[in-house]
């Protein structure tokens, strides 16, 4: 009797904190708050994932902390938005010396190969990106998703066999719910299709195309470039000929410009969020779109009752 | 024409208020040789607003006007301070660590708050383009109540030797005040160029305190107009053209001094002549030797030369080299052509008429990459004829270019020929 207690203590002891790890969770590193929320989305409770770039920070102009090689060290998988984006991370992947992280290794997840690109130019340079080689902003299309956590489950699957059927399921049951919210947001913005507004930046490519709005000016052509006198005429222009009475821009973006076009227009400046926590209601990857697809038919609307 | 009169009508009237007010403060700072002073200034008063922005208040409130000019206060006071020390330390090396230290301090902040860093930029990088009614109303009853205040104790605020810090304590809040606002208003960079560029213009060509400033006002003024049409006439941001225009002025200034201050007029001029030629003859000879050194290379002046005036190319390529090239180029220009075309499809696409399938839009960008690869391709091409053209031209077109240095090089040709002269007058006696 007393022998079978202290073997119950003993296993207590040498079992416990083994027990407490013992689901010890898959540690995923994400460029930003989107891919962290579609990773989770798949992951769920069996993954920790984090991200580097706080929300409302320009991802393109990052600056790493230290906090971030310590995670990257530490890390079983890291997913990036590509198509220099966040060109940044190949330095800290250098750094860090992870060597599952490393391009093409078992870790490193990079969505863009398997995306349709749009804004593709070759090696010439296009308006709004400095680079060719496609505009970035493609978690903006909610089909795209299906890519995104596509890959995900690849990669969890694989380095957590006895999970994989719990991620496959989560992940079926995530694009379903957002296929549904999908066939909302379309039929709200149904009605204004191929109403003109203007961007400040060149980043709602995607959105445009999925819920065929027409993006039909950009504030800042060249990120970093404050607009010309010349270029803001033309703008000016466009808005009085095309009735267009919508400015969307980011909250990280100036307001400067914006406001000054529609203070000259009438037209109404809207902050959307083009990230997961840019306002507060985006919490995850659908929070994001119900709230920017909620803001623009708000917008669309009142326009349309004016 | 009325499209630009709208849009830069305003950003004129805000430009030349900050003109009219920084002129003076800037003849006063190179007076007291502290010409980042408003750098320093203006990075103080972020750090004040970033300081009651992180407290919660609304980014363009009252209070954080207060935080701002508070912040402002405490570093004039310092300033004031250590204007003694400057027979030791420069005060320069003062404000410079003012500047450094607010501007860490701030990011450190700003770390802590998503949008604050938006909110920070706004404070630093103005923009004089957007300025408005709003602005105006603002900052003319400022300015001119500051403007009332020093012409009241300008007899205390000019006597620069006499060091007391209260004197420059004023001198330093009030120009804080006004740094605070303008640079909101029209970005460091704008800012800088109209404090120091008219005040060393107006330095520069009088002695006495009010003509200075009816020069520099004057400079300023002009420098402004130009600066604004040059930004909407070619297409240009507004505030990195106008700094532009400011350091030509002073460019102009300094080139005209002679004209006007020096004690010959046609003195200054055959100098300057002789100069000019000095540094023509020198580019020339310059660009020749680089020709024949290394004619496949990047040729400065004759690839501007060429871009110029076209028809120079065809003066070294032969016939089936100038087909080749015409023929390149136009190629070059359909693809071009083709490619933009097939980007205004596919963006009309995303909101009109059928959309296209993921299938369809790789299809599309496929041909957009290869119609850019081919104009690559035509472009090298061109290089290439011209390159292996300009190789075999080197020999003919360096000795002209060294023939045409030569005769432009003050006193040589008439060295020669007089030289000339000489010898022949010799062999006839």
């Amino acid at each position: 009797m007393r022998a079978a207690v202290l073997i119950v203590w003993w296993a207590a002891l040498v079992f416990t904190p083994a027990l407490a790890q013992a689901p010890s969770k898959l540690r995923l590193v994400a460029t930003t708050t989107d891919l962290a929320s579609l990773a989770e989305a798949v992951g769920g409770n069996r993954i920790a994932v984090s991200s580097l770039v706080p929300p409302n920070f320009d991802p393109e102009e990052y600056q790493s902390r230290p906090r971030d090689l310590e995670l990257l060290r530490d890390a079983d998988a890291v997913i990036r938005v590509g198509v220099d984006y966040d060109l940044w991370l190949d330095r800290l992947l250098a750094q860090a010396q992870n060597p599952a992280l490393a391009r093409g290794g078992p870790g490193y997840i990079d969505a863009s190969v398997a995306i349709a690109l749009l804004d593709v130019r070759g090696a010439a340079v296009g308006p709004g990106h400095p680079h060719g080689s496609g505009n970035p902003h493609y978690w903006l299309d909610p089909a795209n998703a299906e890519v995104i956590t596509g890959f995900v489950l690849e990669l969890l699957a694989r380095i957590d066999q006895p999970g994989a059927k719990q991620y496959e399921r989560r992940r079926i049951a995530f694009l379903e719910r957002l296929a549904a919210r999908q066939r909302e947001w379309e039929k709200a913005l149904a009605p204004f299709q191929g109403k003109p507004l203007i961007a400040y930046h060149n980043n709602w490519a995607y959105l445009a195309r999925r819920f065929r709005l027409n993006v039909a000016g950009i504030i800042e052509m060249k990120p970093g470039v404050p607009p010309s006198p010349a270029h803001l005429a033309e703008l000016l222009r466009a808005m009085h000929e095309k009735d267009i009475a919508i400015i969307v821009r980011q909250p990280h973006e100036s307001a400067k410009y914006a406001e000054f076009l529609a203070s000259r227009s009438g037209a109404a400046v809207l902050v959307l969020a083009a990230s997961v926590g840019a306002v507060p209601e985006a919490r995850d990857y659908i929070g994001l779109f119900d709230y920017s697809v909620g803001a623009l038919t708000a917008a669309f609307s009142r326009q349309r009752a004016r | 024409m009325s499209d630009a009169l709208a849009l830069l009508a305003l950003p004129l009237a805000a430009t030349l208020c900050l003109v009219g007010i920084h002129a003076y403060f800037g003849i006063q700072v190179l007076r007291r040789n502290v010409i980042f002073v408003d750098l320093a200034l203006a990075q103080i008063a972020a750090l004040g607003a970033t300081v009651a922005f992180m407290l919660g208040h609304p980014a363009l409130g009252a209070t954080t006007y207060g935080y701002s000019l508070g912040f402002t206060l405490l570093a004039s006071l310092l300033l004031a301070f250590t204007r003694q020390w400057s027979g030791r330390i420069p005060q320069e090396a003062l404000i410079g660590v003012i500047y450094v230290v607010a501007a860490a301090a701030a990011l450190l902040l700003i770390d802590r708050a998503p949008q604050g860093g938006e909110h920070l930029k706004q404070i630093l990088t103005g923009s004089i383009l957007t300025a408005g009614w709003d602005e105006i109303a603002l900052i003319v009853p400022l300015y001119l109540a500051v403007a009332f205040v020093h012409w009241l104790l300008r007899a205390r605020l000019l006597a620069a030797a006499e060091l007391d810090w209260r004197w420059e304590f004023v001198f330093y809040a009030s120009f804080g005040v006004v740094v605070t606002s303008s640079v909101a208003l029209a970005g460091v960079l704008l800012v800088f160029s109209f404090l120091i560029i008219p005040a060393t213009i107006g330095v520069l060509y009088a002695e006495r305190l009010f003509q200075q400033l009816v020069i520099a006002w004057i400079a300023g003024a002009a420098a402004s107009i130009v600066g604004l049409a040059s930004s909407y006439a070619w297409n240009l941001p507004t505030g990195a053209a106008m700094v532009c225009a400011f350091g030509l002025s002073l460019a102009a200034a300094g080139v005209l001094y002679p004209f006007a201050r020096g004690a010959s007029k046609t003195q200054a001029a055959r100098r300057m002549l002789a100069a000019l030629r000095w540094s023509a003859t020198l580019v020339m000879l310059v660009s020749a030797t680089w020709l024949i050194v290394a004619p496949r290379v990047d040729q400065p002046l004759l690839d501007a030369a060429e871009l110029a005036v076209p028809a120079l190319r065809s003066l070294y390529l032969d016939e089936r080299e100038a087909e080749l090239y015409q023929d390149a180029s136009s190629h070059a220009e359909r693809y071009r052509r083709d490619a933009e075309r097939l980007n205004e499809f596919e963006a009309r696409s995303r909101f009109e008429g059928k959309p296209l399938d993921d299938h369809e839009l790789r299809r599309i960008s496929s041909f957009l990459k290869s119609y850019n690869e081919m104009r690559r391709g035509e472009e090298f091409v061109m290089r290439e004829v011209r390159s292996r053209a300009r190789t075999r031209a080197r020999w003919i077109v360096g000795a002209l270019a060294i023939a045409l240095a030569l005769l432009i090089a003050p006193g040589f040709f008439t060295k020669a020929l007089s030289a000339l002269h000489q010898k022949r007058s010799q062999a006839e006696s």
